[in-house]
């Protein structure tokens, strides 16, 4: 190749059209999708997220728990997402338009969270979450350092963890969650995507076609 | 095949293979080199804090600065932005200089950025610890370094763009092509990323198919070509031999850029985005294949052995050429239920970053690094023993984590298996990853070691013998 | 300082870098003439790249959604009609309708029992499992006055319109929440279509608030 203006026009080329084909395309026809107004119900969905959940979407993002978890449920037939209880349905662009960040996630070294708040039969409370963090389990670190342990002044607060074994606070301490705790907290309870989106559908394969 | 001349006076000492680009560039290629392999050592060293988390959650666990999300962004921007960042720069800026002829011009400009560069690198490391970081893979440098850190780049690609508009042949070899695509192509990148996630961000979902592109193209747009132009280089240098398939050098490198950025939707696989997203990246890994076979072509005089650079390169380019294969076969959905998601994704960006591109680099920096100190490297047993070191690392940890992420794929599908007990079952693989994790350590400390004392020999000999 | 040739501290160059230049130079330059064949190993290349390019096209053709942003199953059939809709469960459908916003539950209660004295159950209720068209028209128009159930008289309270004068819900909605109150908590009555409510909507649809006198009068 010797004409130096035919190659920079050439790696200016191979950026914009992958660029514009796969970027521009996705940002065109989900970058302004709406939420889904519901007749019956009366409200749009997603529902959006009360305040201190955007706070923990920060908390989150700064623990950078995407590392380990996912927040994409993956459709039925695919593996066992659904089988597994993370979710009713595969999820879909809809479910991610109030987010500043998605945190899909890309590893599964803990389970997905898309739907922590709608688990069936029961979503975790915070009081499990709280305990969650703080001791860990299994692969999960303890996250301690969200919590005050400090000596209880007057009467013991509402929000101490009640906490058995070797994690019980020492005689006279309480071990209270930080705002960053409650924040994540919830964050974690406002993840909810049991409605049923129209595009979320599931698709009824005709006998004979098959999945690649 | 041809046969290019040979000069056997220039090449039996390195003293004599030293032109006027190593006089002018001596300082900065040396700084760049430096930085490169003392941020190879910082990331193996945080790679393997992450991976002791792994193995055993409770270790570090009351450290919010090391805790295992922040430190594996930590890890992975060190390795990328510090390690591959500097590392390709040198040998594109060296290539470059060598190729035109002509003496580096604008040194300053390579030391300036090269230091601002590595000064908010670091910052960027400290805020993601803080908390800063943007959980985008690949681009997870906190937003307020990367305004910061594209100029640098700009500074240091000045010298390298000189070079290329000012060469004194007016043909272009492969390497210059590799090289000025990655000199161009990352500004062009990280300002797209930067504006449509961080200045302007996209709604929703969009921003991973951005993510996903913005780390498919860092890849294939940037990583790979700076490791290709000193592959391509190096090889045909030492060898003596023109490459193999020269011919079709050509579009092997315009199929890896061009088709390169359409693999965005490669991690996206059934995921919360249209099916079209991950479908073309799924046709685009197999179109690639025939990238990966011309390369592997070109590149097979390396595997006739014959030095030190000629081995690590050899190695690269095995690694680099089951990387696309494995890329491509795992990209299929029916493979991708069981591979997504786990250990065996990291196995496989491990075998492209550090199987593939690092090796490659490693060759490069082992041919480049005796003519610009103008004296051969001091030990012959540190090589030895990072390439020992290098290749057995590298097995035991690929292949570790391959495992571990089957196993963890399979238990993941069947909803019998209870999650917590997943943990338990990869526990030995993760070990095994561990251990190839530190032999990896260990064998870079070793080249830090061998290049701190030859720019040291270097700096005795020539302060004293003035 | 001279190197010996296989020593790992110093790669020899067989080649400088005018002659890698060279090389290139012949490799991509004129050709001579005396090859009068086309080289294979490019030919092959050239054939392989078509072939992954065929594949990609005939794979985006059955499994890209037809690039529509509403497909997130790749297995989609491209044609878009009435197979892909899953069919809409009455009960389903009535159950959230009964528990939606200010509608039937903050009444009857989720239970169906109703509040003793005030509200009447729907539960084993004889005007719920009854005739079809006196329930349909007492979501049209509402029922004030008092109505005996289960042998139990409720005075107090109205029940409002969920017709047009009020909280004009359609055909459709009206039938699948009296389907689901006629087969729950122990109901056994047959379902209503929104065929049989557009039926009774032509014919009284716009009658005010029933009582159960008049009701009675319908069979």
């Amino acid at each position: 190749m010797k004409n130096g203006l035919m190659l920079f026009l050439g790696l200016l080329a191979a950026m914009v059209i992958p660029w514009s084909a796969i970027v521009l395309g996705s940002a065109g026809e989900l970058g302004h999708q709406a939420p889904y107004y519901d007749e019956t119900d009366g409200v749009t969905y997603p529902l959006r997220q009360p305040g201190t959940a955007t706070r923990g979407e920060l908390v989150y993002r700064g623990l950078n728990c995407a590392t380990c978890h996912t927040q994409q449920v993956r459709r039925e037939e695919y593996g066992a997402d659904v089988a597994r209880g993370w979710g009713e349905r595969q999820s879909v662009a809809r479910d991610y338009v109030y987010r500043a960040n998605p945190e899909l996630g890309a590893f599964r070294i803990g389970p997905d969270l898309a739907n922590l708040g709608g688990r069936k039969p029961t979503a975790p409370d915070t009081e499990d979450l709280y305990r969650l963090l703080y001791e860990g389990s299994g692969g999960m670190p303890s996250y301690a350092f969200l919590f005050d342990d400090r000596k209880i002044v007057g009467q013991r607060s509402d929000e101490a963890l009640q906490l058995t074994g070797r994690h019980e606070a020492k005689p006279g301490y309480e071990i209270v969650p930080t705002a960053a705790a409650r924040s994540l907290a919830a964050y974690l309870l406002s993840l909810n995507s049991t409605y049923a989106y129209p595009e979320a559908k599931p698709v009824v394969i005709k006998a004979g076609e098959g999945s690649k | 095949m041809t046969h290019a001349s040979t000069s056997p006076a220039d090449s039996a000492a390195p003293a004599a293979d030293v032109t006027a680009v190593e006089s002018a560039g001596r300082l900065p290629l040396l700084l760049l080199t430096g930085s490169a392999v003392a941020w190879l050592i910082l990331s193996a060293l945080l790679t393997l804090v992450g991976v002791l988390e792994l193995v055993q959650p409770s270790f570090l666990s009351g450290c919010a600065f090391l805790s295992y999300g922040r430190v594996e962004a930590m890890a992975e921007s060190a390795f990328i932005y510090g390690w591959v960042g500097n590392a390709g720069l040198a040998v594109v800026l060296w290539m470059l200089g060598r190729l035109s002829g002509e003496p580096l011009r604008a040194p300053n400009w390579m030391v300036g950025g090269a230091s601002f560069w590595n000064f908010s690198l670091l910052c960027g490391l400290i805020g993601m610890g803080s908390g800063y970081a943007t959980a985008v893979p690949f681009f997870q440098l906190p937003a307020f370094i990367v305004p910061i850190m594209l100029i640098s780049y700009c500074a240091m690609a000045v010298p390298g763009v000189l070079a290329w508009i000012g060469r004194r042949r007016d043909l272009m070899f492969a390497s210059q092509w590799y090289a000025v695509a990655a000199l161009f192509l990352f500004p062009w990148i990280v300002a797209a990323a930067y504006v449509m996630l961080d200045k302007v961000p996209v709604q929703g979902v969009v921003q991973a198919v951005v993510g996903g592109w913005y780390a498919q193209s860092l890849w294939a747009l940037w990583m790979a070509p700076m490791a290709l132009a000193g592959a391509y280089y190096v090889v045909p240098r030492v060898t003596g031999r023109t490459l193999p398939a020269y011919d079709s050098a050509l579009l092997g490198f315009w199929l890896l850029l061009v088709i390169g950025g359409f693999t965005a939707g490669r991690h996206l696989i059934n995921g919360p985005v249209p099916a079209w997203v991950s479908s073309i990246a799924i046709v685009s890994t197999f179109l690639l294949i025939v990238h990966y076979v011309i390369v592997a072509l070109n590149l097979r005089p390396s595997f006739g052995g014959g030095g030190t650079a000629l081995k690590f390169i050899a190695l690269g380019v095995f690694a680099y050429l089951i990387e696309g294969f494995v890329d491509a076969i795992t990209s299929v959905r029916g493979v991708a239920v069981a591979t997504q998601f786990t250990y065996f994704d990291l196995a496989q960006t491990e075998l492209a970053l550090y199987g593939g591109i690092t090796l490659l680099l490693f060759g490069s920096i082992y041919f480049a690094v005796p003519r610009i100190t103008g004296r051969p490297w001091p030990s012959a047993g540190l090589i030895r023993g990072h390439w020992a070191l290098s290749v057995l690392g590298l097995i035991v940890s690929v292949g570790c984590l391959a495992l571990a992420g089957l196993k963890q794929g399979a238990d993941l599908n069947h909803a019998s298996v209870a999650f917590a007990s997943i943990f338990d079952d990869v526990h030995v693989w993760l070990v095994g990853a561990t251990v190839g994790g530190m032999l990896l350590l260990l064998g870079n400390l070793l080249l830090a070691l061998n290049l701190a004392c030859s720019v040291k020999t270097m700096v005795c000999e020539e302060l004293f013998s003035s | 300082m001279s190197v010996p040739p296989s020593d790992p501290r110093f790669d020899r160059a067989a080649a400088s870098d005018d002659a890698l230049l060279n090389a290139h130079e012949a490799a991509v330059g004129p050709q001579s003439n005396d090859r009068a064949h086309y080289p294979l190993r490019p030919l092959i290349l050239l054939f392989v790249t078509s072939g992954f390019i065929l594949f990609a096209a005939t794979y985006l053709n059955r499994y890209a959604g037809q690039y529509d942003p509403t497909v997130f199953n790749e297995n989609a059939a491209p044609s878009r009609g009435s197979e892909q809709a899953v069919k809409i469960d009455p009960v389903a459908m009535g159950k959230r309708l009964f528990n939606s916003g200010g509608a039937c539950f903050t009444c009857h209660q989720p239970t169906g029992m109703g509040i003793p004295g005030v509200y009447p159950p729907l539960a084993g209720s004889e005007w719920a499992q009854g005739s079809p068209d006196r329930v349909i028209r007492i979501l049209l128009a509402g029922l004030g006055g008092p109505i005996t159930v289960e042998g139990k008289t409720f005075s107090t309270a109205q029940m409002p319109s969920f017709g047009a004068s009020g909280f004009n819900w359609s055909d459709d909605k009206i039938s699948q929440v009296l389907t689901y109150v006629r087969q729950e908590w122990g109901n056994k009555a047959g379902p209503i279509t929104a065929e049989q409510v557009a039926a009774v909507r032509a014919v009284a649809g716009d009658h005010k608030t029933w009582t159960a006198d008049e009701l009675l009068q319908v069979k």
